[in-house]
């Protein structure tokens, strides 16, 4: 078996939702002395193809919920073997993501912190009903580089402005970009709030939150 | 038809002792790994006909509601709040369908609606619940309102909602939400009056994303009032409930009101395609029927690739849905257009003309819209589009499945390129005069154009 074999084997799994095999090709790549950090490269290049099926509608949801379990259950074994051989692996960015205080929907949000964990960044998903109190107090736990606001009713949209009103007052505004979105969001209204940017797709929120951080 | 308080103890017992599932689990495994088995086991996979949007395969539809019937009893509905699953036997499920009326009244004096479980192609009106809780400003909310419930094709109102409260941004979850409620019954009740229909029915609250609103407006002195006006109570995706919902309930019953249940299940989402959207509906309607004891409403189907319900995979999964309602059930159900293009545009009208039909030769009992704009922006919404949606929904019945299929064949290639990016429209300020309450030309002359066009389709609008 050869070391192509094994990323072949850990791409396949992934894009064939199976985290049985998944885990299976990240045993054979660590005991093999596969460095884990291309084997990790591997798999985020698998996760890509299925959020650009995604992206374009031959995916849904389920399928990307699925391939990022089946990473999960390969990237456990291999970051452990990342910090066993004492490496360092550069992710791109820490994100914070939640729905506002008010709001229960919750679809577009995980869509956008799946895409945006298959893409490489470190996501913090508060969940929904959050109060804006708590996304402050996760940008500082966190040290996140960027927080990201989902709403979908125009009644709770303007908990989003809440949360910037509170991250100026906190002085932490400088230090984190926001953006926006959900069903009754429209870049207008990003842009009144005071938000960093918009997207109306989750593959779109991905994008921004790359041209964001200059990535 | 009274809440019965039996069933609804058993709702809030089941809610507390039912087995214990993570929301997580339940979107991302639970709902996704029954959908796709269920799928896979009654035939139904890739049965979604594009070319086909309204289907003609009406033991099709039946599978669906079979394969639904078995969806609803393995998993039963989330309430988020205890992550307990209130779960019902199949008998138990279908004998709560049963319980549903196959009629019931909206509204009092001449202007009562009388809602009626419709088959495919029923020659029966359906009725036409105008507009959808978009958020308006205050000072344009009476003259629309006004403008809307003099339109005859209106039976009953349930938006549009204030995006302010007295001046103060209208916040979710808060005192300004219960201060709402009443607030829009009180300026509900003098916009129908001056519209000369003072018993027209209401859904009660628009302007309620949580329980505060219908705490503050139904069933108190000067509110909606529950012998003629009905309970909004809309459940989260996918087939879920929560205590805001179910407080929703338990003040109904307290008032002696009525419910209406409503849901969706967005394509792509945790159903999967237009087929996992549509088995996801007709299960949760189960649900809604068992759980809220609502006598309209339903769960249906919406794209989000275009945030609306108009492009044909989406109408594919309507019409199934409803077709499999009519058959099955005797419910009066509901559904929701939503449209994505503004006031002032071909492509909104287009949108409502294929999507209304389909509903009303569907079987759809009642519908509400429209959703002008995605309901994305103030007061993008005018009475002119609430008039042709209601011409083509009551007009269209009696129609085969067959012709308006031809119809939406032949309709669909003037708006489909759009909905990717809609256009947005005017505002309706912009298109119309406020005094007069009068479209402007330009708004008058797209609706001439396109009811010819729809006309010269075959659409019996004479």
């Amino acid at each position: 078996m050869t070391a192509d074999d094994i990323l072949d084997g850990l791409e396949l799994a992934v894009i064939e939702y199976d985290p049985a095999a998944a885990a299976h090709w990240a045993q054979q790549a660590v005991a093999q002395q596969i460095d884990p950090i291309t084997a990790l490269a591997a798999l985020t290049e698998a996760i890509r193809e299925v959020g650009e099926g995604f992206g374009c509608g031959e995916l849904f949801l389920p399928d990307l919920i699925a391939a990022a379990e089946a990473m999960a259950a390969a990237t456990a074994i291999l970051e452990a073997e990342v910090a066993q051989r004492g490496l360092h692996r550069q992710g791109l960015g820490v994100v914070v993501i939640g729905t506002v205080f008010g709001d229960i929907h919750d679809i577009g949000k995980n869509m956008v912190a799946t895409l945006l964990s298959a893409a490489g960044f470190t996501v913090h998903d508060l969940g929904i009903n959050v109060r804006a109190e708590a996304f402050v107090a996760a940008v500082t736990t966190y040290n996140a580089q960027v927080l990201a606001l989902s709403a979908l009713l125009t009644t709770t949209a303007p908990e989003q402005k809440k949360v910037i009103d509170l991250l100026t007052a906190a002085n932490l505004r400088q230090q984190v970009k926001v953006i926006v979105g959900g069903g009754g969001i429209t870049a207008d209204f990003a842009a009144a709030i005071g938000a960093d940017g918009f997207d109306a797709t989750a593959p779109g929120a991905v994008k921004l939150t790359k041209t964001l951080l200059a990535l | 038809m009274t809440i019965n308080r039996d069933r609804l103890m058993d709702v809030l017992d089941k809610a507390h002792r039912g087995p214990v599932i993570k929301q997580f689990d339940w979107d991302t495994r639970v709902i996704p790994g029954v959908i796709a088995a269920k799928l896979k086991e009654y035939g139904l996979q890739k049965t979604c006909d594009p070319a086909n949007p309204i289907n003609q395969d009406l033991e099709l539809a039946d599978r669906f509601y079979r394969a639904a019937v078995d969806v609803a009893t393995e998993v039963g509905m989330l309430c988020t709040d205890t992550q307990r699953a209130i779960r019902y036997s199949q008998a138990e499920l279908l004998a709560g369908v049963d319980a549903a009326p196959a009629a019931f009244t909206l509204g009092e004096g001449r202007e009562i609606a009388h809602f009626v479980h419709r088959a495919i192609s029923d020659p029966t009106p359906p009725i036409w619940v105008s507009p959808l809780s978009i958020a308006v400003s205050e000072e344009v909310f009476e003259p629309l309102v006004t403008g809307i419930a003099a339109i005859p094709e209106v039976d009953c109102l349930e938006g549009p909602s204030f995006e302010t409260i007295w001046g103060a941004p209208l916040r979710a979850g808060s005192p300004y939400e219960l201060l709402a409620g009443k607030m829009q019954a009180e300026a509900f009740y003098g916009a129908i009056a001056r519209a000369g229909r003072e018993g027209i029915g209401l859904y009660a609250v628009g302007t309620s994303p949580t329980h505060y609103g219908v705490l503050g407006g139904f069933g108190i002195p000067g509110g909606y009032k529950p012998q003629r006006d009905i309970v909004l109570v809309l459940s989260p995706v996918e087939i879920k409930t929560s205590y805001e919902n179910l407080m929703k309930l338990a003040h109904a019953y307290n008032c002696g009101g009525q419910t209406y249940g409503g849901s969706w299940s967005m394509i792509g989402g945790y159903a999967g395609g237009p087929e996992g959207a549509a088995l996801s509906c007709i299960a949760c309607t189960i649900m809604l029927y068992n759980v809220y004891q609502c006598v309209n409403g339903a769960s249906f189907p919406y794209d989000l690739k275009t945030m609306g319900n108009c492009g044909r995979p989406a109408l594919w999964s309507l019409g199934v849905v409803f077709q499999a309602l009519s058959r099955n059930t005797h419910l009066c159900a509901n559904s929701v257009l939503n449209q994505t293009a503004g006031p002032a545009t071909e492509c909104l009208l287009y949108e409502s003309a294929v999507g209304m039909m389909l509903l009303s030769v569907c079987g759809a009992s009642s519908c509400t819209g429209p959703r002008s704009a995605g309901g994305k922006y103030t007061n993008y919404i005018t009475p002119l589009e609430v008039k042709f949606a209601g011409e083509v929904f009551k007009r269209c019945a009696g129609m085969s499945l067959a012709q308006a299929n031809e119809i939406a064949n032949r309709l669909l290639p003037k708006y489909e390129q759009q909905l990717g990016n809609p256009p947005k429209g005017q505002s309706f300020q912009e298109c119309y005069d406020l005094a007069t309450l009068q479209p402007s030309d330009e708004w008058q002359r797209i609706y001439d154009t396109v009811k010819d066009a729809a006309i010269a389709a075959g659409m019996p609008l004479h």
